[in-house]
């Protein structure tokens, strides 16, 4: 073959190769995406991937999931790089909000952090009269050398709450920052990950309960056990936003709408109540005009199943429950 | 197939290979060639220059996430092109990490060659041209070796993946994307299953193109 000619077929082949590319992207049939950033826990306890699929099917629409700390989450939606968002960080959500970044921000469900610590509990956090002072205890144990405590410290949801009871106590973010390296450790790592270094440094921490499950039911975390839970300043509140679309044109508002009623809607609702795993339900959808019907006494009898099902599955029921009555303020304060 | 995983274990390798390949094909063509002019003209601050590329070895690739995140953000001067959270993003972050790599690798290599067969080929008559070439062919070797540290480092490579990928199932989950998720799920089984899945993989390429430098070096 002559070089001219070489030259010739190799552009004609990438000409039909572009060509083809092109007509292969633009000739199926667009199948719709909406793009949502969300906590790790909504990802990591399984609940979005038993949830999505119903609504993917229903919309002919691919929700693209991207699993990151609140705080990161809400910096995407700031940038417009996704178009809604499932956060857990209510102060933050707020300035977000305030600040123009989005719109239609909806109580969507909620479940319970929990304090975890070693089975010995130094801190003495299980005859805690609530959160703060379980706090309190930790923090006097911690400063005379007698308990650890991990830090999230990564601007995630859970670290926004742990700030918050620390403010109950009257301490800044910055203060806090600069508690004493010797028990106040501050990790910058995911949920998961600082309930291993819990187990390693038989350190104290605050842990959406999901997530801690999870690891109880995989086996990683055997001398960890939840010191303190059932405290309504422990709620995890989970909030729908849709993303300021005059802000950013590119976004799928009509999706995004869609999905917001959607989740929020009789069938949205029923379907994360009806999530379970470790042997109970993780989280329980509130979004406004949602009549659950979860009354008080029905979470006391939950939470005595609760200790049936962990004891049957091998769990030792009063290591994994907290000392002393079952927490059945686990209603209270919840709209 | 999905193992029991709630995604398809064969699309997430395949995902894998595509964007580690492609970084390292895209990072080749553009360091090789850097590489050969570096390591073969003499100019002033040449071993500056070498410094630097060397330098950039180390180039951390969470730098190289955040760099592609905030240039290819929508808020970012490039967001409109709306790549972010694509497999091109991803592509882009790991082609700067290949870039120094492959750069820096052909300048030692053809420095080398260079220095032992250029005044034979230039005594025999050839052309700067031809000779240059002729350097190249010798530097086979070395070339595809820049190639498979280029590709050992993206295959591996999981921050910058993450940060512009955002490990979207069925889209952006990459083999370690996907660990990495397991491992924060305290599914460490199956975080090992695919960690394994991604030592063959690399494994498999690697074998491959040894036989490609061999082959051709014979």
């Amino acid at each position: 073959m002559k070089k001219s000619t070489k030259i010739l077929v190799s552009i004609v082949a990438v000409a039909v190769i572009l060509t083809s590319a092109l007509a292969l992207v633009f000739l199926t049939p667009q199948k719709q995406y909406l793009r949502m950033a969300t906590t790790t826990s909504t990802q990591d306890s399984g609940l979005l991937d038993y949830i999505l699929p119903v609504f993917e099917n229903k919309s002919n629409c691919i929700v693209e999931v991207i699993a990151v700390g609140s705080g990161q989450a809400l910096e995407m939606g700031k940038r417009g790089d996704v178009d809604v968002l499932m956060v857990h960080s209510p102060a933050s959500e707020v300035t977000f909000v305030s600040g123009g970044y989005g719109t239609n921000r909806t109580q969507l469900m909620y479940n319970w952090f929990v304090i975890v610590g070693p089975d010995d509990d130094p801190a003495g956090t299980r005859n805690a009269t609530n959160a703060s002072d379980a706090f309190q205890r930790i923090l006097d144990n911690g400063t005379a050398g007698n308990a650890t405590f991990v830090s999230r410290a990564d601007n995630s949801g859970t670290h926004t709450k742990e700030l918050g009871i620390w403010a109950a106590l009257g301490y800044n973010k910055t203060e806090v920052a600069a508690f004493d390296v010797s028990w106040y450790k501050q990790a910058g790592q995911g949920m998961g990950a600082v309930l291993d270094m819990c187990e390693d440094m038989e350190a104290y921490t605050l842990s959406d309960d999901a997530t801690y499950y999870s690891r109880v039911e995989a086996g990683i975390i055997p001398s960890l056990n939840i010191t303190k839970a059932g405290d309504s300043a422990l709620k995890n509140q989970y909030s729908m936003i849709l993303v300021n679309s005059t802000m950013w044109p590119h976004i799928n508002k009509t999706m995004a709408m869609d999905f917001l009623s959607w989740i929020v809607s009789k069938d949205g609702q029923d379907l994360i109540k009806s999530y379970e795993r470790y042997g109970q339900q993780l989280f329980t959808p509130n979004a406004p005009g949602y009549t659950s019907t979860t009354s008080l006494s029905i979470t006391c009898v939950q939470a005595e199943k609760d200790m049936a099902v962990q004891a049957s599955k091998g769990f030792e029921t009063t290591r994994r429950l907290p000392a002393g009555p079952i927490p059945c303020n686990y209603g209270e304060g919840n709209a | 197939m999905s193992f029991g995983l709630e995604y398809d274990v064969i699309q997430v390798t395949l995902l894998s290979l595509y964007v580690a390949g492609a970084a390292t094909v895209l990072g080749c063509m553009i360091g090789i060639p850097l590489g050969s002019l570096i390591g073969l003209k003499e100019f002033g601050g040449k071993s500056a220059l070498k410094t630097i590329t060397y330098t950039m070895y180390g180039f951390p690739p969470v730098i190289s996430g955040l760099v592609i995140y905030y240039l290819f953000s929508r808020a970012g001067p490039f967001g409109s092109l709306g790549i972010l959270f694509t497999p091109t993003a991803m592509i882009l972050a790991e082609t700067l990490l290949v870039i120094p790599l492959a750069t820096g690798i052909t300048i030692t290599e053809v420095a080398e060659v260079d220095r032992s067969i250029k005044d034979t080929i230039r005594a025999l008559g050839a052309s700067r041209r031809i000779s240059t070439l002729t350097v190249m062919r010798e530097a086979w070797v070395g070339l595809v070796m820049a190639a498979m540290i280029g590709f050992g480092r993206c295959i591996a490579e999981v921050g910058a993946a993450y940060m512009v990928g955002g490990n979207i199932q069925g889209e952006t989950r990459t083999l370690t994307t996907a660990i990495m998720l397991e491992t924060r799920m305290g599914k460490f089984d199956y975080a090992i299953g695919l960690g394994i899945v991604l030592i063959s993989v690399a494994m498999a390429v690697f074998l491959f193109l040894r036989l490609l430098q061999e082959k051709e070096h014979l």
